[in-house]
């Protein structure tokens, strides 16, 4: 009786093993890993909560023996592989270097700041408030107790409206800083000529097709490339020597030798479809002597060889393909929530050793990249239209029409596909619309029409000239981010800091005047009195 | 034969390097702080008089900002300082040091002075041409400490400090002491 008992117990101890590491196996590699979660992440890093080397990235054997300090170290290092570079073009006011060394014990023993997650603690979605802040609305006491002292303007006012009243960011205070208030704090709310500048450069007629459709296309373009030179060296303001107008003439003459036409057009005949030529042979691609096996088969850009291109024809080009000229834009674009899953820091899918204990169960199971989002997977589906649920986010042309020469479908049109909160519904009947309406009729100048895109995915600053910035996140954390890029190309900015400290306002789509009136303008300027 | 040759040379000369250029005690922290100092004082003198006083005060060259980003303009020598501080600061944690006042204009930056630091603060304000050196306890770690006087070394110091809105003093003369260069090496490794 006794044999038969221990010959149960250990039968039982063995399957029990057994079936732990079979089920643990499962769930580490490739199973339902959201069962190992002790909470939901917050609504971006949901997308990527799976991939939990991402951001856990210290093994077992470091978490079991490192110091706290030392994870917590490593925790934030990976918070900046993918916020840092954002911080730092915001002059981000509370950098985590603010905070170390001795000389700042005292601080961090009221806000340990020199970690991130101090104030941005993970999978606690009941304390987590907007922009991912999961320690209480009042953290700024812990520094800056004694600025009702100091002044007088901010006597008795309550902490929990630093950051909450139009007034200050933690992170980004680039359009919210004294001196900049005090610059800019006598704009009107409305700019007399209300233009988009890089938008007007990118909305205005291609400059070759303009040329193109001269009497002397080598003049015209050399004409305008003259131009743009002398308004580059606008400070010397002399007229260009006969070095550089030849140059300028054989630069000219180089561009217009590119443009390809549909005679000249190379892809496999089942591919030639009439309607995709000629968007193609009107588009920049064309112009720029990108043939069609540039995008569809780029390892074999410069080959005439048909039946070659057609094994090789990819038919939708994929994010790297576009991104190999596009760099800026697919770069943006895995930063925002569209294309996060293609983050190229993003933990790669789980592998094993053969030999390892574990390999028993990585045969079975294996992980999988994270793949393109689902707008239903979205954290706020809610807010999405329903029939636009299955659709896959992570490529170009899921926004971007193929061989499209403009970009109107995706300023505008690709958006409301799938978004369908109040804000958005609300742009078709708002002045920014409106003037959209104008500018397409032709009414309107180039960049004087406000686009979904123009908002949230503004054109910025780049080493040579300025590109559309494809993290539409960016700019919407917090919201204040979009004051200097583009809200200030047509406001004020004290119309600016009311209009987007206005919630309300905000889900009109800026139907209307902004219903109070932030101080901040008014401070700033009574200190400079 | 000739192997054996060659390693009582290579021998012979290997001895005849000194193993360490340092004495058995090790160089006392308070060398170490001055010479530090030495170099942090003599970069930030030459910037605020070649740079600020000389382009900026005297030519009207170009202009210094607190807000050298936005403004396009040089940096503030007290910025440039510290900017210093933190690039040193990423490259080691051997030394730290930073710019404090008994009359700062960024207010917090002051918040976190150790009584040792507001005590050597103190000293070089009222002993000029004196250092001030000690050690302090700051998260359980011992830190030999050293504060040395920042002088206003050039006009455009005084009256910057003068005029700033935030600044709890206004009667800053050249050759005035403003605050000091703490310096702190951590004694316990």
């Amino acid at each position: 009786m006794i044999k038969r008992n221990h010959l149960l117990w250990f039968l039982w101890t063995l399957l029990s093993v057994v079936g732990i590491t079979v089920i643990m196996g499962f769930v580490f590699f490739g199973g339902p890993r959201h069962l190992l979660l002790i909470g939901k992440t917050t609504a971006a890093h949901g997308q990527i909560e799976l991939a939990c080397e991402s951001c856990h990235t210290t093994g077992l054997v470091d978490n079991l023996t490192k110091s706290p300090k030392k994870l917590a170290a490593a925790m934030t290092k990976a918070c900046g592989t993918c916020h840092l570079e954002e911080l730092s073009a915001a002059n981000d006011s509370h950098p985590t270097k603010k905070f170390r060394g001795a000389k700042k014990a005292k601080t961090r023993a009221q806000l340990n700041a020199f970690y991130c997650q101090t104030c941005h603690a993970e999978h606690v979605p009941e304390i987590t408030r907007p922009m991912a802040v999961s320690l209480p609305q009042d953290l700024c006491v812990a520094c800056h107790s004694k600025i009702g002292e100091e002044r007088e303007s901010h006597v008795g006012l309550e902490f929990t409206t630093c950051a909450s009243a139009g007034c200050h960011n933690y992170h980004d205070n680039s359009a919210l800083y004294e001196a900049f208030l005090v610059k800019h704090g006598h704009g009107e709310d409305f700019l007399p000529h209300a233009i988009q500048e890089f938008a007007a450069e990118s909305r205005s007629p291609s400059i070759i097709r303009t040329a193109l459709a001269k009497e002397d296309p080598v003049f015209a373009l050399k004409t305008y490339l003259n131009e743009k030179q002398i308004k580059t060296d606008d400070e010397s303001n002399e007229p260009l020597n006969a070095e550089t107008k030849a140059k300028l003439s054989s630069q000219a003459q180089e561009m217009l030798d590119l443009v390809l036409y549909a005679k000249d057009v190379i892809a496999p005949a089942k591919y030639l479809d009439e309607d995709a030529v000629h968007a193609w042979e009107t588009s920049a691609h064309a112009a720029s002597g990108l043939n069609c096996a540039s995008c569809h088969a780029p390892e074999l850009k410069d080959s005439m060889d048909l039946v070659a291109l057609e094994e090789n024809w990819t038919e939708k080009p994929s994010l790297q393909v576009c991104s190999d000229c596009h760099q800026d834009q697919a770069t943006t674009f895995t930063q925002g929530k569209h294309g996060m899953r293609f983050h190229p820091e993003l933990a790669a899918p789980r592998v094993v050793e053969a030999d390892g204990p574990m390999s028993v169960a990585a045969t079975f199971f294996k992980d999988a990249p994270l793949g393109p989002i689902t707008v239903g997977e979205s954290a706020r589906k809610d807010l999405m239209k329903p029939d636009a649920h299955d659709m896959q986010i992570g490529s170009c042309n899921t926004c971007h029409k193929p061989h499209e020469v403009n970009l109107e479908v995706a300023s505008v049109e690709a958006c409301t596909t799938c978004h369908n909160d109040d804000h958005t519904q609300n742009y078709f009947n708002s002045t920014h619309f409106e003037l959209w309406q104008l500018e397409l009729a032709g009414e309107g100048a180039p960049g004087s029409g406000v686009t979904c895109a123009d908002c949230h995915m503004p054109k910025v600053e780049a080493k040579e000239g300025f590109f559309t910035s494809h993290n539409q996140n960016d700019f919407l954390r917090p919201n204040e981010k979009m004051i200097r890029p583009v809200c200030m190309s047509c406001h004020g900015l004290g119309f600016s800091i009311d209009a987007l400290a206005d919630p309300k306002l905000v889900e009109s789509n800026f139907n209307g005047r902004p219903s109070k009136h932030i101080e901040s303008i008014d401070w700033a300027l009574k200190r400079e009195e | 034969m000739s192997k054996i040759i060659n390693m009582l040379v290579g021998g012979a000369l290997l001895a005849a390097i000194p193993v360490s250029t340092t004495n058995a005690d090790g160089i006392d922290p308070g060398d170490v702080t001055d010479m530090l100092h030495a170099v942090m004082d003599s970069d930030r003198t030459i910037y605020t008089k070649m740079i600020v006083g000389r382009l900026v005060a005297e030519h009207k060259l170009i202009t210094a900002t607190e807000n050298f980003e936005d403004d396009i303009s040089a940096p503030l020598p007290a910025q440039m300082f510290r900017m210093g501080a933190e690039a040193v600061a990423d490259r080691t944690d051997l030394f730290e040091y930073s710019l404090q006042s008994l009359w700062p204009i960024n207010k917090p930056n002051a918040e976190n002075q150790t009584e040792l630091e507001k005590e050597g603060l103190a000293f070089v304000a009222d002993n000029i041409g004196e250092n001030f050196y000690g050690e302090e306890v700051i998260d359980d770690l011992k830190y030999f400490t050293a504060v040395y006087a920042d002088v206003a070394v050039a006009e455009v110091c005084a009256t910057c400090h003068n005029e700033h809105k935030d600044s709890p003093r206004t009667d800053f003369k050249v050759g005035d002491v403003m605050g000091g260069v703490v310096i702190r090496i951590p004694l316990d490794g």
